[in-house]
This record gives structure tokens, C-alpha cells and sequence, in this order.
């Protein structure tokens, strides 16, 4: 390439950065001007904001502590349960979906479309869909943690599979062994560290959602939160708020010391 | 015949002696206690939740019935649902600007290589923390009893989940900065601001944008959802045609969503790889 052509190629790239930088400004004018959030005027109010919210919602309430137990636990239950129903459901799907093991392309990208459908709609708005069906309480935000946990781990899980190590594979089958012991001694250990890891990962991330699914009627803190928000209750719902802190920060802490001892 | 020699030669070649054997996640005394304990928790918890199962049986047939119900969609509200969706839009963009641009100006305080005191750094990250734990919808409904409904409450809540990420990230990447880099500017009689002008940011700037947009992709899902408490957005439309149960109109606006979550994801990808060339 000549220097000629290089400078033309570099005043090129720069042109197109310009251009995005001018994009993303007009973007972001229009949206603030559209959504009439000014920064001045959120700067200006931020302090009065800052005292409204800790006169009304510090300290949080210890008293409400033991009704709070029960809804804090059913938050952990539902995280949970849709943990191990999501992921055994994902291992059953990414065998269809990864590109080693599909019996068919045809339904690798069936499961595959399938996943991101899943994946790509929040939790949330499945629990807003699932609660005109199954009614309130605890299931839908089970079902609804379970429809995403399938979208994301099946994905997450056919990747595993497709790395899994192929001598391995032919070290099993060459002594002699049949389709499922070579599953069993062969993919399933391989397939376990990446299995638990990622289960492991989503059940974080289901910690953190379903104290909101109980805000559309799915049981659990947020139900707490949105009862007590609704009935003024602040100082409840401070107290809440710091059950869900302590409930994500011991999931991560445990998580991570199991995914410590698994790599 | 040469083909089992074959399968047999790649068996003494890989002993792999560097991996830890497939065997050993199920010698760990830690692991086992922990599989039995999951094992008893799940008993537990579905014990606990009390699931209903004729409900679930029940439920998924009214479901399937209610997805029936759903086709054709309908689009006739189209105009309502394409300006929530472009509320949606505009929170996540005000919010994801607003937000990286606090976390930018906070991450280099927070970073440990270059925090002016490793307190400051401290306190900043568990500030940040703090901010990123307490769920975004829940930063919602805070935010809509300090200033009322709307589109407000949605992008500062996006803004304070949005700092919280962005410090951590950022300084993440800040302290992955070359340490002679800081090393040698600081010999050269270099201050503060220099260090971080002349040597941390031209380092670090592709990462940092990187980060945006991934926080853009996940900023654009939660902005869908905030309508659903009253923040503003397209999740509003959607809880109003589920309880007027327009399941059909319901429909339309999930596949909006679907739709801008989508692009947001495919976009976002296509300028991360542009970003890294």
C-alpha cells in the first residue's frame, strides 16, 4: 500500500468516527429534548432529591425485619428452583443446538431461534405475559425466570459443547465403549465445569430479577417493595431493599467461591 | 488396522498433564457438600413455594390459549406504541450518556493504580457497588416517589444502576493500564492530570467505548421494562393492553420489543468488532 492510499484510508476511518460521534450527538439531543430531562435541572434539584429520599426512606425499619424473612427466603426458593429447571431443560436443548451434536441442522437452528426469542425478551415482560395466564403468585415469576434461563444457558451451554475436546471423544469410542457410555465418560465431564459455571452465573442474574418479578405480582420481595411503596411505607421498604443487597451479595460470595474450587 | 494405531498414537501424545482431570470437580469435598446442599435446598425451596401443580397444568393450557389469541398482532395502536418505543429509546440514551459520563470522571479516581489515595478508591468502589446491586426497577419506583411518574424517574434510575456498572468497568480496564507506562510518565515529573492525558486514556479509550455500548445493549432491555411500574417507555403500553387483555395488541408491542432489543444487540456487536480493528 502506498502512503498515498494510506493517508486516504486513515482521513477515510477518521471521516466515519466523525460522523458516528455527530450521530450519536443528534441522537442524544433529540432525546433530550424529547424526554425534557435537562441536566442543569437535574443537577440543580439532585441535592433537594438527595435529602427527600434519605429523610423519607433512612433509616430502614428493623421491626419489619421478621415479616420481611419469609419473602426474602421465597426470592432465594424461586431463584433457585428456576435455576435447576432452566438448566436441565438448556442441557436437553443444547445437544439439539450445538453443531456437534445436533441430530439435524434443521433443528439446531429451530432451538437456536427458539433460544433468542427467549433470551432477547426481558423477564420482566414474560412475567407481565405469564401472570394473564397462570394468575398471581410465586410460579410466574418461576416460569418467567425459567423461559430466559433457557434462552441464555442454551446458548451458553451448546458453546460449551461445541469445545469439548474430540480426542477425548475417540479415546472413549476406540475402547469400545456404546453411545452412552461415551456420553458418560467422555462428554459429561468435559461438559460439567462449563455446566455448573454458567448455572452457577445465571443464578446470580436470577437473584438480581426476581425481586423485580414480584413487582408485576410475582411473589417474593418485590412484592414486599411494591405493598410497601404503595401504602407509604418507606421506611419497610428501605428495609427491603437492603434484604435484596444482602441476598445478591451472598449469592455472588457463594458463587464464586464454588466457581474457584471448579477452574 | 492403521486407524486404531492412529486413535491409539493421539491417546499417548495428549496426556494433557497441564488440565486438571475430569474427575476432579467431583473429588472436591467442597463441591460435594455444595451439590448436596443445592440437592436440599431444592427440595426445600420447592417445598416452600408451595407450587400448585394443577395451576401449572391449568396455566400453560390457558397459555397456549392466550398465544393463540395473540396472532394476528395488532398493529392498529401503532402510532401510541411506536412513540412509547421511541421513549424507550431516548431514556436508554439520555441515561447510558449521562451515566458514562459521571462513571468516566469518577473511574479514575477509582482505579487503584492511579486514585489519588487508595481510600478514595475504596470508598468509590463500594459506592459503585452499592448502586449497581439495588435492582434498576427497584431505583424506579424510588425515583417516581421523589418526582412523580414519567420519563424522568426512568432515566435517572438508568443513571444510577448505569454509574454503578460503568465505575467498576471502567476502572477495571484503567487498572489493566501498563504499570511503566504510569511509571515512566510519573518520572518525567508528570502531575495527576497529565499522567491520566497523556498516559492512562490513550490506553484505555477503545475499552471504555466498548463498555458503553454493551451498557447501551443492556440500558435499551431495562428501558422496555421501566414503563411496567410507571417510569416511562414502552413497558407501559404493554401491562395496559395485558390487563385490558388485547392480547393481540399485546403481541405487537412485544415484537417491538423484540425488535429493539435485537437490533440494539446486532448493532452494538457489529461496532464493537469495528471498535477493536
Amino acid at each position: 500500500m502506498s502512503s498515498e492510499q494510506l493517508t486516504k484510508a486513515w482521513r477515510l476511518k477518521r471521516m466515519q468516527t466523525w460522523m458516528i460521534v455527530a450521530g450519536i450527538a443528534i441522537v442524544a439531543a433529540w432525546s433530550g429534548i424529547q424526554t425534557e430531562f435537562s441536566i442543569a435541572e437535574t443537577v440543580a434539584g439532585f441535592g433537594e432529591l438527595v435529602r427527600y429520599l434519605f429523610t423519607e426512606f433512612l433509616p430502614p425499619d428493623m421491626t419489619a425485619l421478621p415479616s420481611l424473612l419469609g419473602p426474602a427466603l421465597e426470592t432465594l426458593s424461586i431463584s433457585f428452583v428456576a435455576m435447576v429447571a432452566g438448566s436441565l431443560i438448556s442441557m436437553v436443548f443444547a445437544f439439539l443446538a450445538a453443531a456437534t451434536t445436533a441430530p439435524h441442522p434443521g433443528v439446531q437452528v429451530a432451538v437456536r431461534s427458539l433460544a433468542a426469542i427467549l433470551r432477547n425478551i426481558p423477564t420482566l415482560i414474560w412475567a407481565v405475559l405469564l401472570v394473564s395466564a397462570y394468575g398471581l403468585g410465586p410460579l410466574v415469576g418461576v416460569l418467567a425466570l425459567v423461559l430466559t434461563s433457557v434462552g441464555t444457558l442454551t446458548r451458553a451451554f451448546a458453546e460449551v459443547l461445541e469445545e469439548i475436546d474430540k480426542g477425548q471423544l475417540e479415546a472413549v469410542r476406540a475402547t469400545g465403549a456404546g453411545y452412552f457410555q461415551v456420553l458418560g465418560q467422555a462428554v459429561f465431564p468435559q461438559f460439567l465445569p462449563g455446566f455448573i459455571g454458567w448455572s452457577l452465573f445465571k443464578l446470580e442474574i436470577n437473584v438480581r430479577s426476581s425481586a423485580i418479578i414480584g413487582m408485576v405480582g410475582g411473589g417474593g420481595l418485590g412484592f414486599s417493595i411494591q405493598t410497601g411503596l404503595k401504602l407509604f411505607q418507606f421506611k419497610e421498604v428501605s428495609m427491603a431493599i437492603l434484604l435484596v443487597l444482602v441476598l445478591v451479595i451472598c449469592t455472588e460470595f457463594v458463587t464464586s467461591r464454588i466457581r474457584e474450587r471448579l477452574l | 488396522m492403521s486407524t486404531k494405531f492412529a486413535v491409539d498414537e493421539t491417546i499417548a501424545v495428549k496426556p494433557a498433564p497441564d488440565k486438571p482431570g475430569p474427575e476432579k470437580p467431583k473429588a472436591d469435598p467442597l463441591l460435594k457438600w455444595a451439590g448436596v446442599g443445592g440437592a436440599a435446598f431444592f427440595i426445600f425451596s420447592l417445598a416452600q413455594l408451595d407450587i400448585d401443580y394443577r395451576k401449572l397444568w391449568e396455566g400453560t393450557f390457558e397459555f397456549i390459549a392466550m398465544l393463540g389469541r395473540m396472532f394476528p398482532p395488532d398493529a392498529s395502536q401503532w402510532g401510541d406504541v411506536l412513540s412509547a418505543a421511541a421513549e424507550s429509546l431516548q431514556i436508554a440514551v439520555v441515561g447510558t450518556l449521562t451515566a458514562s459520563l459521571i462513571a468516566f470522571a469518577l473511574s479514575f479516581l477509582a482505579a487503584e493504580n492511579i486514585a489519588p489515595s487508595p481510600g478514595i478508591a475504596w470508598a468509590l468502589k463500594g459506592f459503585a457497588s452499592l448502586l449497581r446491586s439495588v435492582p434498576i426497577l427497584v431505583w424506579a419506583l424510588v425515583y417516581i416517589v421523589a418526582v412523580g411518574m414519567g420519563p424522568l424517574p426512568g432515566i435517572l434510575a438508568i443513571i444510577t444502576h448505569g454509574v454503578g456498572m460503568q465505575i467498576k468497568l471502567f476502572a477495571q480496564s484503567i487498572e489493566e493500564v501498563d504499570e511503566g507506562v504510569v511509571e515512566a510518565l510519573r518520572a518525567t515529573g508528570a502531575g495527576w492530570l497529565q499522567i491520566v492525558l497523556q498516559g492512562v486514556l490513550p490506553a484505555v479509550w477503545t475499552a471504555l467505548i466498548a463498555w458503553c455500548i454493551m451498557r447501551f445493549e443492556g440500558d435499551i432491555g431495562d428501558s422496555t421494562i421501566l414503563g411496567v411500574v410507571g417510569a416511562g417507555g414502552i413497558g407501559h403500553e404493554l401491562s395496559r393492553a395485558m390487563r385490558l387483555y388485547q392480547f393481540d395488541a399485546g403481541f405487537f408491542i412485544v415484537l417491538i420489543i423484540f425488535a429493539m432489543v435485537f437490533t440494539v444487540e446486532m448493532l452494538g456487536n457489529r461496532l464493537k468488532m469495528a471498535i477493536r480493528k
